[in-house]
């Protein structure tokens, strides 16, 4: 009876905590592009958050995705399509949403997408 | 035994991580907050800038205004909200604050059309969106008044509405109004804002002033012309200062002798919830076409060159009639005043500017010179003194209160 209790006590521990480091993990960071290194392979975005605007340096590696949205154009489709951009294409003052991943105390992107060009 | 202890400490184990979950959410990096999805979207009551900007009633429903908005909306905002306004465009699920659901009746019905505008123009670039990670752009740079009219009649067809989208056809958009309305406000202005409620007659019996009627044309404190509804910057100055009154019993205790009590303990958005349900009850606020203010400049110095022209101007425009000679209120016609509902009506003392009801300081007595007060023989002076003349007046009227000497400032 105790040893099954601990299990499942265990279980849930475990659960909640991966749980809660998956969740902080996807998270995406919005914020306006503020400098952009392409030798860096950096993202500097200016974000606010609970009243308070700070900013966030994001490291792109090579296999970070950039997109943005746009209309399709084939015949028959009305959403929207990805299209792929580099760093180059980014532009300050852009709004992008990042969904990174914390390594080794950077931001790592995963993929960054446009949500508003200036 | 230790099989209860095991349990009980379980218990009191997943009891606390539970509660450490609630209170403080996995540590995120991400901007958003973990109750955006509604409160994201608290709708605030507008700044006043944008307070008055109420949407003529046949744009939402008019073919081509949606037809445009249509148009404007696929191509600048449906990446975010979506193309059937769900909130689920591509870009908008990527953001921390999402978007929010057209779709949702109830959440639009709470929206006021001036919230709505002023979140079309000036997207999450101000306060509480900013600071909420708020990534939605400002448009007024880039679309028209009459344009972001056409994009919120479209997105309103999202909710299914069929009518105008406005507070008589919404009651729950002014609930928190109405609340404060029926607290502090029911019992002079009355269940339906006509100035009926049971204890406005005891406040001067048979006399003016008596409380205002909202569903009227009539509203004495103003910045707008003589005939002219207020604003609702005007309505808050009134909420916030009161209304000052020569004295009578029902008065004492509303500090200063105020007939209507001054509000400004009152958090700032709380009267304007309150002045935004007082707008519902009279839809002159959605039918004026636009709104011309009074504008009053800066006074010039005073000299005692001014204070003679204003001596001479009180009696050219015959002030003294109704305020005496001394500006006492005790002018020839003063006992025979009525208000528009026929109340005999006193003559302000001049001599008492803190007693003012429109304010005693000098911009207060240009506005009103230049406003009159609707429904009471105080007539507007707009359209017969130039500006300069009228601060000549304002320095004179104020030097009453001390003998005619100097033109110092009065008080509220």
């Amino acid at each position: 009876m105790t040893k099954a209790l601990s299990v499942i006590v265990a279980f849930v521990v475990v659960g909640l905590v991966s749980a809660g480091a998956a969740g902080a993990d996807e998270a995406p960071i919005a914020g306006t592009v503020k400098a952009i290194d392409a030798s860096a392979q950096t993202l500097t975005l200016q974000t606010t958050a609970k009243g308070k605007t700070r900013d966030v340096t994001i490291v792109l590696k090579p296999d970070s995705k950039i997109v943005k949205f746009v209309r399709a154009t084939e015949p028959g489709k009305t959403g929207f399509v990805e299209q792929p951009l580099t760093v180059a294409d980014l532009k300050p003052g852009w709004v992008v949403s990042v969904t990174a991943k914390h390594e080794g105390g950077n931001e790592v992107a995963e993929i960054v997408k446009v949500v508003l060009e200036k | 035994m230790r099989a209860k202890l095991v349990t009980s400490l379980a218990v009191a184990l997943l009891v606390l991580l539970a509660g450490l979950w609630l209170v403080h959410p996995p540590a995120s990096r991400a901007n958003g907050e973990r109750d955006e999805e509604k409160g994201g979207h608290a709708h605030v009551p507008a700044p006043l800038e944008y307070a008055d900007v109420h949407v003529p009633l046949s744009v939402w429903t008019d073919p081509a205004m949606i037809a445009l908005g249509k148009e404007i909306y696929a191509t600048r905002c449906a990446v975010c909200h979506g193309d059937a306004g769900d909130g689920k465009g591509p870009a908008g699920l990527a953001l921390p604050l999402k978007p929010p659901d057209f779709r949702n009746k109830d959440g639009v019905a709470e929206m006021r059309d001036n919230y709505w505008f002023w979140r079309v123009s000036e997207g999450g670039q101000v306060e509480p969106f900013k600071g909420k990670g708020s990534a939605m752009p400002p448009w007024k740079g880039q679309l028209a008044v009459e344009e972001r009219w056409a994009v919120m009649a479209y997105q309103h067809t999202f909710s299914g509405h069929q009518g105008p989208h406005v507070t008589w056809e919404h009651p729950e958009s002014v609930a928190v109004g109405r609340d404060i309305y029926a607290m502090a406000c029911v019992m002079c202005h009355g269940v339906e804002g006509k100035g009926d409620g049971s204890v406005g007659p005891m406040l001067s019996r048979r006399r003016a002033p008596q409380p205002r009627d909202f569903t009227s044309a009539e509203f004495k404190f103003r910045s707008t012309p003589s005939g002219h509804l207020p604003t609702t910057a005007d309505l808050l100055r009134t909420v916030t200062e009161g209304v000052r009154s020569a004295g009578g019993p029902m008065t004492i205790g509303l500090r200063g002798h105020r007939i209507m009590p001054s509000f400004g303990h009152m958090p700032k958005e709380q009267r304007l919830e309150v002045i935004e349900y007082v707008k519902s009850l009279n839809r002159g606020f959605w039918e004026r076409p636009g709104i011309k203010t009074v504008a009053v400049p800066a006074p010039p110095p005073f000299t005692p060159e001014r204070l003679a022209r204003g001596r001479q101007l009180y009696a050219d425009a015959e002030c003294s009639a109704c305020h005496g000679e001394r500006g006492r209120g005790d002018g020839p016609s003063a006992p025979t005043l009525k208000d528009n509902r026929n109340l005999p009506i006193a003559a302000a003392d001049l001599t008492k500017p803190e007693r003012f009801k429109n304010g005693g300081r000098p911009e207060d007595v240009y506005r009103t010179l230049m406003t009159g007060l609707a429904g009471t023989p105080m007539p507007s002076y707009a359209d017969s003194l130039e500006p300069d003349q009228a601060w000549d007046l304002v320095f004179y009227v104020l030097s009453l209160s001390r003998g005619g000497r100097t033109a110092q400032a009065g008080t509220r």
